[in-house]
Order: structure tokens, then C-alpha cells, then sequence
């Protein structure tokens, strides 16, 4: 039974995301008065892509035609592990913790970061250097949130957060919890690329992420477009199952509650979506060097959610 | 009732009539309102202490109402005067005695009043008031000095205003008569520790010293006369609020955190002293020693305290004298630097020779009042806490006396080279003023067992 | 009444955390006028709980003068002042000033859990404390005289914060003769702004280094 769910969560998640994606583009476009593309504009992309020539620069060694791959299969892997439509671990649950899934994260992004110096292109070496100076400080405020949500609900294990913050009312509406969730939502924009940390064009000035797969071509290039895309679907689903709207989740095994809570976190991730595509649009791109004023407000409200977990909650 | 409230409705009557568009009106409303307040204060003097809901009089406030309005006289006086030297000055003159009308109606309600968050309010007021005096001369350095005044005051005030709220939650009850007599004994630490806070905010507002930054700023730029009030008596009117806490809350850890305050004040003073350019600027780091001196005073009791009302009142005519002078010279050799005025006795003999015993008054010098109460205050010194400290004390205070008399004697002996020139003497209201309150701070001398029988009443 | 007063405390935190990241002093002062009218809502709430009319009038004052008389006078006179509209060059970056300002939030909570915590026995006392020294910290850290006077009003909105929650009950005259005060200094300080760009025509009028008479 639990294998069944685990193989519908991933077929879920790997159908699923491109998808969002295109609404998100589409709504964007319609802010700002324009057509749009299809909101099934990436699966044509994907398509293209793997159907397409790939060319490998002559200097690169095979750690560069590999990479994609590896990446593309951690994300398969942590998407076995989190909880996206169901409230209780599926098969592979108990192999990794809430620091365990992090630092499988932080591993597809090594390789990415890794292939991307592999191919000796300048603007791929840019993006690197960025997104490596901008995780170097957003990454310690992960592990902080992280520390938050074990005071909470004394372990590390993102089920466990899920459940405790939906019966316990006291806990859901504390400040420690609402500061965390400020926090992550932060460094949730940080790690999804949206506006005032990355702007999405034809220009390298506002490059980040988009200029590490510069060289890739083909069907590399999709799966790490693939791959990004999974990412960002389970950041957000963590975000609204973990952090935010942990209710509806179903917690124990009922396949018509399961089936049901899939259309309504699909629901979940298009208000998300809309307040992400409103935030994009209503905020200009910050200069490279204030993102690091950026994070540290978000550092600065996990350090509050601690002081509020002393002031409010006694403490010492 | 009616007899204690006279020179507070006095001085704010003598505020507004002031704006009276009459020519000379002002000056006329302001001379009478201040003589009317100095008699109501002398009145004062000779009545029964007073215990209201509203006003607390006892010895220490008779005092500080005649010595405020004694200034306050003297301030406006040469205020007419000095204020045709002023070129170019932030506002009319009606607007220049509404505001030291209302200065001093702030200083003479926040020593009578009998409730710690009033006393609080009247000395912010008083900052209200004062601040746009301190830049009568109307430029950069003028502006500047006035805005520094406001907000390391202002900060000072703010933390003596959470000391308000911690008093008033250790006892739940502002009012000085009561806190005198009883304490919660639950709350006695979060007395101690209002207290303490409240010495640190009042202390700013008489140049105590951590935080005396502005003190200097405002004293070499105000005009003379502003100058003048603002070293005699607004600084005595922030230790006043001090000594009151210290009435409130008299513990032993209160009394040392104090008089070390007033040690490192003098210490401080005294070397600046020495390295000073601008005599208005020398003068006033004198001010803050003699603070220093009074502060030791108060947290020592008995003859300290004694000693320190006499030189407190002392302090306040000696050194309105001078800052009178100090105007004098301004107006005349057109320079604030102590290297741009020679042979001073030649030139001004009156201003000359008022500045020499000027000087030895408020560095304590025999014959005048502030020798006596320093003698007194270095006694209490010596019988409290042994004779080292006494003795760091009068070592700083000798170096103060030598440095400010070396450059004043500077300033009036050194040839210039040029001829006596006569005309540069200043009118005959210009130099009486600083010179009966030269006087004055001598004739405390005579005074000294009515002010001990007063404040022990 | 704990969780809304912890509620109001962080909230005004995040609020002083976001004019230490702001530049332009409009947005800083129309920050501080939302501040002081949640202020007011929350000495509304206690009145209304705890039942005393005096809160209830100070939350109005509190609403009326510092919600809206003093940001507007201000704002009116940095409209005649348009060259401090932005804080030009800030004494640390935004960044640096902004964990300053988180640890100043934990030293007020180690200073009052050592000190005041003793006699008080209220846990969340600390807030007021901090948001005390914050407001000190916005008056160091910036050179914009606006900044620094809104910085002043953010220690006292903390000091009604701290006696109007812990010590309910101080006199009321007493609150309105801070607030008489603090209309006093505002009005004073818009006077001298006007007056310094009036008279002072020459360039660069926040070079302060360089007055030779307040040396020494």
C-alpha cells in the first residue's frame, strides 16, 4: 500500500511541477497585460529539449555529461521523503530526517555548482560565484529554521512538525511559529529565483541560477529544468504542508482523503502561486550586493522566533 | 498657598505680557517681572516650609527661588544691553524675553513642584525653552551646537523618565512628601535602581560626567547672557531633581555611585581645562568642576551638603559675573579665542579687573563663597572617606585654579602693544551687572550660618 | 493580555528592523506613525480590559499626537527640505546595523532577565527594554537629524510601552505633560530645520566635522 502511494506522490510531483511553473508564467504575463505563453508552455520545453542535439564543450570531463542526472535523481529521492499529499511517512520516510533531506538538497546543488565550473564557461563560473556567496549566508538560516522547528515539536522529523502544528492551536498561532514561517517564506523566494533576489531575462546582470546551465544543451539541458522545477515544487509544498497551512493533510491511510488532498494542495500551490506572481510584479530587482541586507532580515526573524521562544514561552 | 506660587505665575505673566507689540514693552514687563519674582522669592525665604498636593517648599527650594530669580534679574538686565551686539540674531527680541521669561518659569516650577513626574516635566521643559535661546546668534556653529544640546539632552531625560516609571512602580506614589518618609520594603532594589538611572538622566542635564558633551558646545555659543543663566542656575536646577532622589532613596550604594560620579566629573573638567582655546568654552568645563564639586557635596550629607548649597549659590553669581564679562569681551575684540585678547586691564579696566576676581571666585579662592563651601565639601570628604581621596580631589581642584587663572591672567596682563584706547570700555549697565553679582558671590560669605539654619529648618 | 502585549512588542521590533533598513526618511516617519498607532491600539485594549479610563484617554492622545500631529509636522517640514529626504551615507551598512539591532534585542533580554526580572516578574519586560535601546541605536547609527528625532520618539513610545503594560496607573497629568514636551521638542526641532536651510545657503550642510568652535 505504501509503495502504491509512494510511486502516485512521485508521479505526482514529477507530472505536476512543469505545470505550476506554467501558470506562473502565464500569470505574470497576464499581470502585466500581455498574452502569455500556454500554461503547458514547459512540457513543450522539455519535449523540445530531449529531443534535441546536446553539444559538450571539448575541455569539460564526464562529470559534466553526469551531473544532470545525479541531481535529477536526489530530487527523485527527496521527493519520496517529504511530505506532499500524505501526513505519515511513506516507504522511504523514515531513511532521512528534516537535516537529512537538507543535506540532499545541498548535495544536487554541489553538483550542479560542480558541472557548472566543469564546463570553464565565464558565465556559468558568474552564477556560481553567486548563488555560492548568496548560500553561504542563506544556508545557516536553514539550519537555524530548522533548529526552531525541533524546539517545537522536539524532533527532526518534517511528519512529526506537520501533525504538532495541526492540532496544537497554541503552537500555531505562537510567535515563534509565525517568525520561522516569515523567515523560510524569505529564503523561499531566495531559492525559487523570484524578483528581489533574480530576475529572469536575456541579461547576465541579474543572473543567478539561470547563468550555471549555460552550456548545456539537449537532453541535459531538460533535466535540469526538469530538476529545478521538482526542487522548487517541493520547497513550496514543504513551505505550505510544514510551515504554513499544515491542515487537510491526510494522517492516516485513505486513499479517497489522499486522492481528495491532492486536488486541494494542488489548490494550496496556485494561491501561492498567485501571491508569488504578485510579488514579483509589484517589486524591482535589489542590487546584487543588497541581497545580503535581504538575508539578513531573514536571519534576523529566525533569531526572533528564538527570543520569542524565551520571552513567551519562559525559557531559561 | 498663594505666597509660594508668586514667582512661578509671576515669570509665566511676565512671559506672555511680553509679546505685547508696545515698543519696549518687553523689557519694561521683563525687568518688573523678575525684580517681582526675586521679591516674592525673598518673601518666600522668610515663611514656614510648605507641604501641598501641588507644591513642596523647604529649605533647598527657597534657596534655589531666590538664587533663579536673583539670575534671572540679572540675566534680563544685561540681556538689554548685550542684544544690540548680536548681528543678524534667529528672531525678533519680544520672542528673545518670552523665551527666558518661560526659561525661567520652567526653572522656577520644577524646583517647587511636589511630585517627581512634574519636577521631571518642568526640567524637560526647560530644554523646550532653552533650545532655540542657544542659537540666538543665528549660524552654523549656533544650529549645531542647539541640536546637539536636544538630543543628548533629551536622551539624558528619557532614561531619567524611566526612572519616573520604576520609582512609580517600586512605591505607587510620585509624590516627594510621602517618598520621604516611607518604602515599600518588597521593593527597595527597584527604588534603588530608579534612583540610580535617575541620577544618570539628570546628570546629563547638569553636565555630569559621562554624558557632558553638550555642555561645552552650548556655553561657548550661546549668547552671554543665556550663557550665564544657563551655567548658574539650569545646571543647580538638574542637581536639584539629583538631590531630591538621593532624599528619596538615602542607601549607601547610592552615596558612593554618586560621589564617584562627582570625582570623575571634577577629574575630567579640570584637565580640559588646561587645553582649552576658547575662554567661553574654558569657562564652561569651570562649570562642570564646580557641578562636580556640588554633586561630591550632596552625596556626602551633612556639611557636604551644607557646603555644597554655599557654593552652589556662590557658583551662580560668581559665574553670571563672568559670563557677563565674557560678553563683554566678545562685543568688543570680536574673537571667541583666548589667544586673540590681550592686555584686557588696560583696555577695559572695569571688565578687566570684574574677570580677575571673577575668575578667583568660582576656581575658590579665600575671601569668596565658593572657598568655604569647598572647604566644607573637602571636609565631609575627609571625615567619610579618609584623606586620599580629599586629597586626588583638592589636587584636581588646584590644577583647575591654575590653569583657569593662568589663562585668564593671560588674557587681562599680556602687552598687546597697542595704546589704551578708553572707548573700548562697555556701558555703564553692561559692566554693573557682573560686577554686583561678583559682589554678590563674595557677600555669600556673611551669609553662610543663615543658609545652614535654613536649610536645617 | 500577555500574547497581545508580546504580540505589539515584536511587532514594533519588526517595524524599528525595517526603518534600519529604509533610507528615505518619509518612509521611516510614516513607519514610526504606524508604530505609535499600534501603540494606541494596545493601550486601548488594556483600558478596555483592565477597565481604566485614564489608558483610554492616553491611547487617544497617544493616537492623536504621535499617530498623527508629530509625523505630519515633520513631514511638512522635510517637504521644505528636500535635500534630507534620504539618509545620504549611513554610518554602517544595512546589513551590520540590522544584526546589531538583533543583538541589542538579546542583550535587552539577558540585561532584563539579570536585572528587572527580579522585581517585576513579568517575562516579556524585555521587550519595551529593547525596543528602548534600538530607538538609541537609530539615533548612532544614522546622521539624518529626521532619523535621529524619530529615534528619540521610539524610546519614549517604548517607555509609555513599558509603564502603560507593567505599571498601569501612573498619573495621568504626568503622561500628558510628557507628551505636552514632546509636541515642545518637535516643534523646535522643525523650527531649527527650517531656520538651518533658510540661513545656510552654502553646499554641503551636513559636513559637521568641520566647526572648529565646538572642539575641544
Amino acid at each position: 500500500m505504501l509503495v502504491a502511494l509512494s510511486i502516485f506522490q512521485l508521479s505526482y510531483v514529477l507530472l505536476l511541477s512543469p505545470l505550476i511553473f506554467g501558470i506562473l508564467a502565464k500569470l505574470e504575463e497576464r499581470i502585466e497585460s500581455k498574452q502569455g505563453p500556454r500554461i503547458f508552455q514547459p512540457y513543450h520545453d522539455i519535449f523540445k529539449l530531449l529531443r534535441k542535439e546536446s553539444v559538450i564543450p571539448s575541455v569539460a570531463s564526464p562529470l559534466f555529461k553526469s551531473a544532470p542526472y545525479v541531481s535529477f535523481s536526489f530530487y527523485m529521492i527527496l521527493t519520496l521523503v517529504l511530505p506532499i499529499i500524505t501526513a505519515f511517512p511513506l516507504s522511504f520516510g523514515p531513511t532521512v530526517d528534516f537535516i537529512g533531506g537538507g543535506l540532499t538538497f545541498g548535495a544536487a546543488a554541489t553538483i550542479k555548482k560542480l558541472s557548472s565550473l566543469d564546463s570553464r564557461s565565464n558565465y556559468s563560473h558568474l552564477g556560481t560565484s553567486r548563488a555560492s556567496s548568496v548560500g553561504a549566508l542563506a544556508e545557516p538560516i536553514i539550519v537555524l529554521i530548522f533548529i526552531m522547528l525541533g524546539v517545537l515539536s522536539k524532533t527532526n522529523n518534517p511528519y512529526v512538525i506537520n501533525n504538532v502544528l495541526q492540532h496544537s492551536r497554541s503552537w500555531y498561532f505562537s510567535l515563534v511559529h509565525w517568525f520561522v514561517s516569515a523567515s523560510f517564506f524569505m529564503i523561499l523566494i531566495v531559492e525559487l529565483g523570484k524578483l528581489p533576489i533574480e530576475s529572469h531575462s536575456t541579461s547576465e546582470l541579474g543572473m543567478i541560477d539561470q547563468a550555471m546551465e549555460m552550456e548545456y544543451s539537449g537532453i541535459e539541458l531538460a533535466f535540469f529544468k526538469w530538476g529545478g522545477y521538482i526542487k522548487k515544487f517541493l520547497l513550496m509544498s514543504v513551505f505550505l504542508n510544514v510551515y504554513t497551512v499544515p491542515f487537510w493533510v491526510p494522517l492516516s491511510v485513505n486513499i479517497p482523503g489522499i486522492l481528495a488532498y491532492s486536488l486541494i494542495h494542488f489548490i494550496k500551490l496556485i494561491v501561492l502561486v498567485v501571491i508569488l506572481a504578485l510579488i514579483e510584479e509589484t517589486i524591482s530587482k535589489l542590487r546584487l550586493f543588497k541581497i545580503f541586507d535581504y538575508i539578513s532580515i531573514s536571519f534576523a526573524f529566525a533569531f526572533l522566533a528564538i527570543l520569542a521562544f524565551y520571552i513567551t514561552r519562559g525559557g531559561f | 498657598m498663594t505666597v509660594y506660587v508668586l514667582p512661578i505665575i509671576i515669570s509665566a505673566a511676565g512671559a506672555l505680557l511680553s509679546v505685547v507689540p508696545v515698543l519696549y514693552f518687553e523689557e519694561t514687563v521683563s525687568v518688573a517681572a523678575s525684580s517681582l519674582s526675586l521679591l516674592a522669592s525673598i518673601w518666600i525665604l522668610f515663611m514656614p516650609g510648605f507641604n501641598g498636593t501641588f507644591l513642596f517648599i523647604d529649605g533647598l527650594s527657597k534657596l534655589m527661588l531666590v538664587m533663579i530669580s536673583a539670575v534671572y534679574l540679572t540675566a534680563v538686565v544685561f540681556s538689554i544691553t548685550y542684544l544690540k551686539y548680536i548681528e543678524n540674531p534667529l528672531f525678533r527680541k519680544k520672542i528673545y524675553f518670552l523665551l527666558l521669561n518661560l526659561f525661567a518659569f520652567t526653572m522656577l516650577l520644577s524646583v517647587s513642584v511636589n511630585n517627581l513626574g512634574w519636577i521631571w516635566v518642568g526640567i524637560e521643559a526647560t530644554t523646550v525653552t532653552s533650545a532655540l535661546l542657544v542659537a540666538v546668534e543665528n549660524d552654523e556653529t549656533a544650529l549645531e551646537a542647539s541640536w546637539r544640546y536636544i538630543i543628548v539632552v533629551s536622551i539624558g531625560l528619557v532614561i531619567s523618565l524611566l526612572s519616573v516609571v520604576l520609582i512609580y512602580g517600586a512605591s505607587k506614589n510620585l509624590l516627594l512628601s510621602s517618598l520621604f518618609l516611607s518604602h515599600n520594603p518588597d521593593n527597595l532594589r527597584l527604588l534603588t535602581l530608579g534612583v540610580l538611572m535617575g541620577i544618570i538622566g539628570y546628570g546629563t542635564k547638569a553636565g555630569i560626567f559621562p554624558m557632558h558633551t553638550w555642555l561645552p558646545d552650548v556655553h561657548g555659543k550661546a549668547p552671554a547672557p543665556i550663557s550665564a543663566v544657563f551655567s548658574a542656575v539650569l545646571l543647580p536646577v538638574a542637581l536639584y531633581a539629583v538631590e531630591r532622589l538621593m532624599q528619596i532613596a538615602p542607601f549607601l550604594i547610592i552615596k558612593n555611585f554618586t560621589l564617584i560620579l562627582g570625582i570623575l566629573t571634577v577629574v575630567t573638567a579640570s584637565i580640559l581645562i588646561g587645553v582649552q582655546k576658547r575662554y567661553k568654552r574654558m569657562f564652561a568645563y569651570s562649570s562642570m568642576e564646580n557641578m562636580g564639586m556640588v554633586l561630591i557635596g550632596l552625596s556626602l550629607g551633612g556639611y557636604g551638603f551644607a557646603g555644597a548649597v554655599v557654593l552652589m549659590i556662590s557658583h551662580a553669581f560668581a559665574k553670571s559675573g563672568v559670563f557677563f564679562l565674557s560678553g563683554n569681551l566678545l562685543s568688543r575684540y570680536k574673537t571667541t579665542l583666548t589667544s586673540g585678547i590681550n592686555d584686557v586691564v588696560k583696555q577695559m579696566p572695569v571688565t578687566g579687573y570684574g574677570l580677575l576676581f571673577g575668575s578667583m571666585s568660582v576656581t575658590g579662592l579665600p575671601p569668596f563663597g565658593s572657598f568655604f563651601g569647598e572647604l566644607m565639601v573637602i571636609y565631609a570628604l575627609i571625615k567619610n572617606y579618609g584623606i586620599i581621596i580629599a586629597g586626588v580631589v583638592a589636587v584636581f581642584l588646584i590644577l583647575a585654579f591654575i590653569s583657569l587663572n593662568y589663562h585668564v591672567g593671560r588674557m587681562l596682563f599680556s602687552e598687546s602693544g597697542n595704546p589704551a584706547l578708553k572707548k573700548m570700555e562697555q556701558g555703564r549697565t553692561a559692566i554693573i551687572m557682573p560686577v554686583i553679582n561678583i559682589i554678590l558671590s563674595f557677600g555669600v560669605v556673611f551669609f553662610i550660618p543663615q543658609i545652614i539654619s535654613i536649610l536645617q529648618r | 493580555m500577555q500574547g497581545i502585549f508580546s504580540l505589539t512588542g515584536f511587532f514594533l521590533i519588526v517595524l524599528l528592523f525595517f526603518m534600519q533598513w529604509e533610507v528615505y526618511v518619509k518612509n521611516i516617519i510614516i513607519t514610526f506613525s504606524v508604530s505609535s498607532f499600534i501603540l494606541s491600539g494596545f493601550l486601548l485594549y488594556l483600558g478596555i480590559v483592565n477597565e481604566e479610563h485614564i489608558l483610554l484617554a492616553l491611547s487617544a492622545l497617544t493616537a492623536a499626537v504621535r499617530g498623527f500631529f508629530i509625523p505630519y509636522i515633520m513631514l511638512y517640514s522635510l517637504r521644505k527640505d528636500t535635500w534630507r529626504a534620504r539618509e545620504s551615507e549611513p554610518l554602517m551598512g544595512t546589513a551590520t546595523s540590522i544584526l546589531i539591532s538583533v543583538l541589542i534585542v538579546i542583550f535587552a533580554y539577558i540585561l532584563y532577565r539579570s536585572t528587572l526580572y527580579g522585581f517585576i516578574k513579568v517575562p516579556e519586560g524585555s521587550l519595551p527594554i529593547a525596543l528602548m535601546l534600538q530607538g538609541s541605536f537609530l539615533m548612532i547609527s544614522r546622521r539624518n537629524t529626521f532619523i535621529q528625532m524619530v529615534g528619540y520618539m521610539v524610546m519614549e513610545n517604548a517607555i509609555i510601552l513599558f509603564s502603560g503594560y507593567i505599571f498601569p496607573g501612573l498619573p495621568f497629568v504626568i503622561e500628558a505633560g510628557v507628551i505636552l514636551d514632546l509636541i515642545g521638542i518637535v516643534m523646535i526641532f522643525a523650527l531649527l530645520m527650517r531656520i538651518r536651510e533658510n540661513t545656510i545657503s552654502s553646499g554641503t550642510p551636513d559636513s559637521y566635522e568641520n566647526i572648529e568652535e565646538l572642539k575641544g
